[in-house]
Formats: C-alpha cells, sequence, structure tokens
C-alpha cells in the first residue's frame, strides 16, 4: 500500500520541528529570566502566524499579505472574550450583552478566535479564491486595510485606534509551546491531506491540475480557511501575551516581518517557516544583546544602536542571494541525510 | 454508439480563430491520430475538448453528456483525461504524490484510498520505473520519465478517453518507442481510447489507427492512418500544395 509509507517517510518532520520548539522553551525554563522568558514567547506566537502563513501561502504558491487581518480578529475576540465584565462597559461599551458578561479561559479564546477568523476567512476567500497571481496578492492587502480601518473606527466594540487593555496576561512558555506544536502538525496534516496535495501540485501546474480533476478554488479556499483559523488563534494568543489589543499591533509591522520569515525560511516548506523563525528571531536577540553591551574582561563592547536593523537586513539579503528559494527551498527536515538524485539514469534520455 | 463527437466547434483567441467550425466523432476504443503543420490548431482542439480552452462556438458530447465550456475537473471526472504539452509534472512533488492528486478529489466514499492505492499498483505495472523512484521529486526525472509519469497520472483517474498532446516532443526515437508501446498495451488491456496529437504523421503510421489532418484549424482529410500517409493528397494537404 503507498499511503502509510508516505506517512512514516514523513512524519519525522514535524516531530523534529517540535523537538526544536521543546529545546528552545527548555532554554527558556533553565535561564528563568523573565525578558528572555518573554522572548522565547514571542518566538512561538511568530512560529505560530509562520506556519499559518504558509499553510496558505507555501502550498497554493499565492503570496498573501493579508493575513495578519486574521490574527486582528482572533486578537479582538480575546479582548471581548477574556476581559472582565465592568472593564469591558467602559472601553467597549457597544458589545451586544452576552458577549458583554462573558469571561472565558484564554485556551478557549484562542479557539473561538480561530474560529471567527476562520467564518471570515470563509467569507473573504469565497471572492478572493478566483484571483491568481498579484491580483490575489493585492485583493488580501486590500482585505487587511478594511479590517484596519473598521477596527480603527468602530469605536463602541473595539474602542477605535487606542489601546483595549485588561486582557489577562498568560506569562509561562507552555501554552505557547502547546499552541505552536499542534499548529506545526495542523500545517503537516494538511499539506499531506489530498486537498494539500492537490493545492501543491495546482501551484506547480495549474492546468494540469485542473485537467487531474482539481477544483483550484475550492482548493485553496480550504487552505484559506484553516491558515485564516491558525491566524486567528494565534492572534488571540499574542493578546494573551501582552494583555493588550491595539488594530496597529496586527498591522504592516507584523506583517511583513511575518513574511520575511517565512522567505527567508523557504516559501514552500514547513521546516523553513519554523527555521526562518528560530533563525531570525535569535539573530534579532543576539545583536540587542550586543547593543546592549558585553562585558568582555574589564571593558563592555556595545555595537552602535540601529546595528540590528542594519544587520539583520544584510543577513536577509545574503540568504536570499545564495538561496533564492530560502534557507530549506522546498524540501523538509526528515532526520536523513538527502540522498542526491541523479537527474536520470544514462541511456533513459 | 460514439464515445466523443463534436459539432462545428471553434476556437479563438481574441480575433485569431485557431479552430474553425470541426465536426467528428469518436468511437470508444478507437485510436485516433490528428496530424498537421505548426499552428494547425491541433492543441487548441485537445485543449477544448478538454476543456482548457473554452470553444468559442459549436458542440462537445461526452460519454452522452454535453461538455461544452464545461469547467476541465469536471471533465476529468467524467472520464476524460488530457495530458497537456510539454510534460508538466508536479516538479516539486514526487513521483507517487503527483500520481496521487486527484485521485481523492471526486471521490466521497470512505474507500478512496484503497482504491487509489490500487490504481497506483495498476500505474507501478505498467512503468515499473516509476515505482522505483517513487520519493523522488518529479522534476529531477528524465523527459522519457516524465512523460510516462503524466500518462500515468491521466490513468489514475480510470479515465475511458485519454488525450495526449505531442507525446514524441523533445524525446529521443527509441524513448518515443517505449512510451508508444505502453500506450498501446494500455489501450489493450482497459478499452481505452486513445486521442493523440502529433506534428509528424509517421508515428501514426507505425502504430496505425485512424488519422485526421489538420491544417489552418480546418480538418483536410480523415480516414486510416497506414493509407492515407502513403497517400500523396495527404503530403500535397500537409505542405498545402496546389492552393496557389
Amino acid at each position: 500500500m503507498a499511503r502509510p509509507s508516505m506517512l512514516r517517510r514523513t512524519i519525522a518532520t514535524p516531530l523534529i520541528l517540535s523537538a526544536l520548539l521543546v529545546a528552545f522553551a527548555l532554554v527558556a525554563w533553565l535561564a528563568g529570566s523573565r525578558p528572555f522568558n518573554q522572548t522565547v514567547i514571542d518566538i512561538f506566537l511568530q512560529v505560530i502566524f509562520v506556519v499559518g502563513l504558509y499553510t496558505f501561502v507555501g502550498n497554493s504558491g499565492v503570496i498573501s499579505f493579508g493575513h495578519i487581518a486574521f490574527a486582528c480578529l482572533g486578537g479582538y475576540v480575546a479582548a471581548w472574550t477574556t476581559i472582565k465584565p465592568m472593564m469591558k462597559g467602559v472601553s467597549m461599551p457597544g458589545l451586544p450583552d452576552w458577549l458583554m458578561q462573558l469571561e472565558i479561559p484564554f485556551w478557549a479564546a484562542a479557539v473561538a478566535g480561530g474560529g471567527f477568523a476562520a467564518f471570515w476567512a470563509l467569507v473573504f476567500g469565497a471572492v478572493l479564491m478566483r484571483l491568481s497571481g498579484i491580483a490575489a496578492s493585492i485583493a488580501t492587502f486590500a482585505m487587511l486595510a478594511m479590517v484596519n480601518s473598521i477596527y480603527s473606527n468602530w469605536t463602541s466594540v473595539t474602542a477605535a485606534t487606542s489601546s483595549v487593555v485588561g486582557i489577562p496576561i498568560v506569562r509561562t512558555v507552555w501554552p505557547y509551546l502547546i499552541a505552536a506544536i499542534i499548529v506545526v502538525f495542523i500545517a503537516w496534516a494538511f499539506a499531506i491531506s489530498r486537498y494539500g496535495l492537490a493545492l501543491r501540485a495546482a501551484r506547480d501546474e495549474p492546468t494540469a491540475a485542473a485537467a487531474s480533476g482539481v477544483d483550484i478554488p475550492r482548493v485553496r479556499l480550504i487552505a484559506f480557511v484553516i491558515s485564516g483559523a491558525i491566524m486567528g488563534a494565534g492572534g488571540a494568543l499574542y493578546a494573551h501575551s501582552i494583555g493588550l489589543v491595539t488594530p496597529d499591533t496586527f498591522y504592516l509591522g507584523l506583517t511583513f516581518t511575518t513574511l520575511s520569515m517565512l522567505v527567508v525560511g523557504g516559501i514552500g516548506s514547513l521546516s523553513g517557516a519554523v527555521l526562518g523563525v528560530l533563525i531570525l528571531s535569535s539573530l534579532i536577540q543576539g545583536l540587542r544583546w550586543l547593543e546592549a553591551g558585553v562585558q568582555v574582561g574589564a571593558s563592555t563592547i556595545a555595537l552602535p544602536g540601529g546595528v540590528q536593523e542594519i544587520a539583520l537586513g544584510a543577513v536577509m539579503i545574503l540568504i536570499l542571494m545564495f538561496r533564492p528559494a530560502g534557507i530549506m527551498g522546498n524540501s523538509e527536515l526528515t532526520g536523513r541525510i538527502a540522498r542526491t538524485e541523479k537527474p536520470g539514469e544514462p541511456g533513459e534520455n | 454508439m460514439s464515445l466523443v463527437s463534436l459539432s462545428n466547434v471553434s476556437v479563438r483567441y481574441g480575433r485569431l480563430t485557431a479552430v474553425r467550425g470541426v465536426t467528428f466523432t469518436l468511437a470508444e476504443g478507437e485510436i485516433l491520430f490528428i496530424t498537421g503543420p505548426n499552428g494547425a490548431g491541433k492543441s487548441s482542439l485537445l485543449r477544448a475538448i478538454a476543456g482548457v480552452t473554452p470553444p468559442a462556438g459549436g458542440r462537445i458530447d461526452f460519454a452522452d453528456h454535453d461538455i461544452t465550456g464545461r469547467a476541465p475537473e469536471d471533465i476529468a471526472r467524467l472520464g476524460l483525461s488530457m495530458v497537456p504539452e510539454g510534460r508538466d509534472v508536479f516538479g516539486s512533488l514526487t513521483i507517487e504524490e503527483n500520481l496521487m492528486v486527484g485521485t481523492g478529489m471526486h471521490a466521497r466514499e470512505r474507500s478512496w484510498k484503497a482504491r487509489a492505492a490500487n490504481e497506483l499498483e495498476a500505474v507501478y505495472a505498467t512503468f515499473p520505473i516509476l515505482k522505483e523512484r517513487r520519493h523522488t521529486q518529479a522534476g529531477l526525472l528524465s523527459g522519457g520519465q516524465q512523460q510516462m509519469l503524466v500518462i500515468g497520472r491521466a490513468l489514475m483517474t480510470n479515465p475511458r478517453l485519454v488525450a495526449i498532446d505531442e507525446p514524441s516532443l523533445g524525446l529521443a526515437p527509441n524513448i518515443t518507442d517505449q512510451v508508444y508501446e505502453r500506450l498501446i498495451t494500455l489501450r489493450a488491456e482497459r478499452r481505452l481510447t486513445l486521442l493523440i496529437v502529433e506534428q509528424s504523421s509517421t508515428r501514426a503510421m507505425m502504430v496505425g489507427g485512424r488519422m485526421m489532418l489538420m491544417r489552418g484549424g480546418e480538418i483536410l482529410l480523415d480516414g486510416d492512418a497506414r493509407a492515407l500517409g502513403q497517400s500523396e493528397a495527404m503530403q500535397a494537404a500537409y505542405f498545402g500544395y496546389g492552393e496557389h
């Protein structure tokens, strides 16, 4: 039977990636310092966002600038459902009564945020998935701008551009670690499912995929909804990591960080999505320490401020110069040394 | 009863007319070669039948369904598999993944995996080289192997008709021989109907069957491949002698 052998071959990928994430969490736990703890939480959240983006972009090949909109939807769901009713009454008086009284645990808010984002992904996606190439990308950007504009102006339910505070803060790394691992497994399961397979085929050769019976807009929509749900859950957890949300938390800054981590890691690879985050985040953190100053013997060596951004940009350019398809390209970590494949047997043309 | 019937089908790209009012029928189990010079409209006709380029006019029937203007994925589900020109394998997918694409797409029943595995074994039996390299990325295969893979992929949906656009394009003659050998075996085993576009008539004359000659978007000749291939009318029509 063909199927089980394929499964065995690839389940190593999410297991290896999870092990990497667990290693980061253990380092944070052993270090025990609060700022470092927060850094690792940020890394896990970023893993959720980049893997969520990969689920759609990686499999479909359609670049989306709009996925952070779903994180925004999820983040505000966390605000609506977990802040104390009294505080909600002050900052967001326009909420319906049942929502005003609601107070659910953070993990339930993450699930609800994912569900809410998935619903809107279905609505937007039904229209957007008929587009292709750059038109689709621009339309996703328009969606981001639309969501941002609504959340920046609907004062009575989103408090407009001012911060919504009072979201219960979750400070331990474990819930974020578990969420990131779950997301990695969801993304993996989708990529090897028949819909994931059909979508990746459509990315390589749309005409041939359609001729093989693939309904491209439909499989794209399925990926869009799943990735929207992941982004929504990530947005809710993000809100719980800092305790507040504003519409601009989920706008251009986060969009470009997320996209560039995916591009550096390798757009078509789940391993690339995770490694892109881990490598770039570690680099950013390392440069921050160097900027703050390192004790060498009696003297302190510190890089001038601003080096962090410049060095990060330079590293990204270098990676993309030497590996234009990203660190992982299209391949995945499988725990085996890749065999070099001969392009063809002799005499086989 | 004919499996495919076209009546007065035309294909246009903007103001350019590629196929002008083509009419023919194809019976189940038949093998039909469409030959003709560059730009004759052969590929456009094939693409119209498979639904990739919707026809500008006329009517196409397949297996008692009117498929004019239907989406290619719907037509594929009715049992018409097209192998497009240029062997467009899904380059980043493995051979096995290439073959699995589409197998589950129109199978609502739970047993689709078991059925797909059966189909897979059947394709591997026809093309053992594909089984040998099942976990290789398709983009790394040689031209002949890619051609076998796309034919194998077309067979995975258990089609009644396979339409192939220039299977010999860019292949060494001995590799082309291998590809045709498999096609003929398949036709006998599965009672497949084959519709093959080739630029030259030599292959059709070797294989035998029915042959049509297209030129300028129209069908000029239609008949037995061997008889037609040797006739002077064929050469005249192919090169357009006697029109000036």
